[in-house]
């Protein structure tokens, strides 16, 4: 994603506009706006000047117009492609440039000259589950820019969107509303989500050699303890998706600071510090599908004794996410090499997991993070998260001799 | 006038008031409403910002709408844009199609000089 940018500014008004478009295709607003708000947000997305979406009728291979805004009404004329378009269209299943050289376009035969007289530089096409189900054709970008490799990237995350908003109308129209078909359709458009915001906290994670990977560590661990903790699916994905943003604020704190080896004067300290409270103030602006990711990510410094940052919360006003977040921060930012410190052996860490048990650390979350880690090393789960990413191999009798003395 | 925009006319120019009105579909009447003040006549069209949060991509997507609609017949400048939508009409291009003014007072100044109407 080189060029791509990744300010502070571009992830939240991409983000806003997945939370706000998610909110809408789920909204129960008539079909017809639906359309026309995410057709407004696709091209306020890209600033394209022109844009229309399209109807696929499956039985007569026709585009009827459905929504548009900068164009001359098109209606009547037509867009009619063949079974094996369609096939080719399927198969390919990603937003092409009409001005490429894109094999799929030769199947679009004369109607390809028909979208380029509207303006047409961009086509996403509407799929959901091998079926095509519409198109979007958007203009060039209202600034002159390129289309860059991202804008491809999230635009077909809109088009998988709206694929879906049209599906579950498809679906009601033949009264053939599977409630079951469309919960998984539904879980996936969460996935794009998860995706999205993935790809962004890579970006972030990777502007500071010493964090690589740290949100994703964070991210896993934090939903591994959740998970046993008994968390429902939907709270375990909001802690992933928490995990992953957890130090989004840290980009705003001067990258000096976070590489620095040797100690923060108390200016420094404090420009660190103002992480989460900056985190907070980015997140709770953006509208998620989860509960609690705005203040998980405001009280993961705080300690359960009440001397941590910012709030200085005492354990059961911190909240349960944060001290799970507290706990494994902490625990990778010990296991892996820091720019004042190389990383310390799992040993040295549980050590100070125990030492600084109900002080810094919640004994309930601790807990839940311990029999996980044990299950893990027992081989009694399926997908291990948290021992394949430490450093040394940890087998069941080194292990037990590691946690002796724990407090249970 | 139609629409729920407020807006304030002063000689040749008026401010019309975005609020967060422009963040939905229904925000499109704004496009009409600036039409219609071109037709009677007025120069310059002020969109105030200051009453507006954050803009969305509904948003831009009704602004870059009213921009290609008035190319040539008038002039179209912003004003009153809190930080995070500078930024953001500054990543999605139009800064560089449109006058940014701090408030809707140094907007209304400059079009009353650039066009000669008196205030
Ligand atoms: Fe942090």
């Amino acid at each position: 994603m080189s060029g791509v940018d990744l300010s502070l500014e571009r992830l939240l008004f991409n983000l806003n506009t997945l939370a706000e478009l998610g909110e809408e295709i789920t909204s129960p607003k008539d079909f017809t706006r639906v359309v026309k708000s995410s057709l407004y947000m696709v091209m306020g997305t890209f600033s394209a000047s022109k844009g229309i979406v399209f109807q696929y009728d499956q039985s007569d291979g026709l585009f009827t117009q459905i929504a548009s805004k900068g164009l001359l009404d098109v209606r009547g004329a037509g867009l009619k492609i063949s079974k094996d378009a369609a096939t080719a269209i399927i198969r390919n299943n990603k937003p092409i440039d009409l001005k490429s050289a894109d094999p799929v376009i030769a199947h679009l035969g004369p109607g390809r000259e028909f979208l380029e007289r509207l303006g047409a530089r961009v086509l996403a096409f509407l799929i959901v589950k091998d079926e095509l189900l519409g198109l979007i054709a958007m203009s060039d970008k209202f600034s002159g820019e390129d289309y860059t490799l991202y804008d491809y990237q999230l635009l077909s995350v809109m088009a998988q969107h709206i694929s879906f908003s049209l599906h579950s109308h498809t679906l009601l129209m033949r009264l053939m509303y599977r409630y079951n078909e469309n919960k998984g359709l539904y879980e996936n458009l969460r996935r794009i989500y998860y995706d999205t915001i993935h790809a962004f906290a890579a970006a972030i994670d990777a502007k500071d050699a010493y964090t690589k990977g740290h949100s994703h560590r964070v991210s896993s661990y934090s939903a591994a303890v959740a998970r046993e903790m008994g968390w429902t699916a939907d709270d375990i994905e909001g802690i992933r998706i928490s995990g992953l943003l957890h130090d989004i604020g840290k980009i705003a704190v001067d990258k000096s600071i976070i590489n620095k080896a040797s100690p923060l004067t108390s200016n420094e300290c404090k420009e660190l510090n103002s992480h989460p409270v900056i985190g907070y103030e980015i997140l709770s602006r953006i509208k998620f599908p989860w509960k609690g990711i705005p203040m998980m990510t405001r009280n993961h410094h705080e300690k359960v004794d009440g001397s941590g940052y910012p709030d200085r919360l005492k354990k059961n006003d911190i909240p349960l996410g944060a001290r799970i977040m507290a706990l494994v921060d902490a625990f990778d930012a010990m296991t892996t090499d820091r720019p004042y410190r190389p990383r310390l052996s799992f040993k040295e860490a549980i050590d100070e997991v125990k030492d600084h048990y109900n002080r810094q650390f919640d004994p309930e979350v601790v807990r839940p993070f311990i029999s996980v880690i044990r299950k893990e090393v027992l081989a009694e789960v399926e997908n291990p998260t948290i021992v394949p990413l430490m450093h040394e191999h940890l087998d069941p009798v080194t292990l037990s001799r590691i946690l002796d003395g724990f407090p249970r | 006038m139609a629409g729920r925009h407020k807006h304030r006319e002063t000689g040749t120019s008026v401010v019309i008031y975005a609020d967060n009105y422009i963040n939905d579909i229904e925000g499109e009447k704004l496009e009409e409403m600036c039409d219609a003040f071109l037709e009677k006549g007025f120069k310059k069209i002020v969109i105030d910002f200051s009453g507006t949060d954050l803009v969305n991509s509904i948003g831009v997507s009704i602004l870059i709408g009213i921009i290609e609609k008035i190319k040539g017949k008038g002039a179209v400048v912003f004003s009153g844009l809190k930080d995070v939508n500078f930024q953001i009409f500054h990543i999605v291009g139009l800064t560089r199609h449109i006058r940014v003014y701090n408030n809707e007072e140094d907007a209304l100044k400059e079009g009353a000089c650039a066009d000669g109407a008196s205030l």
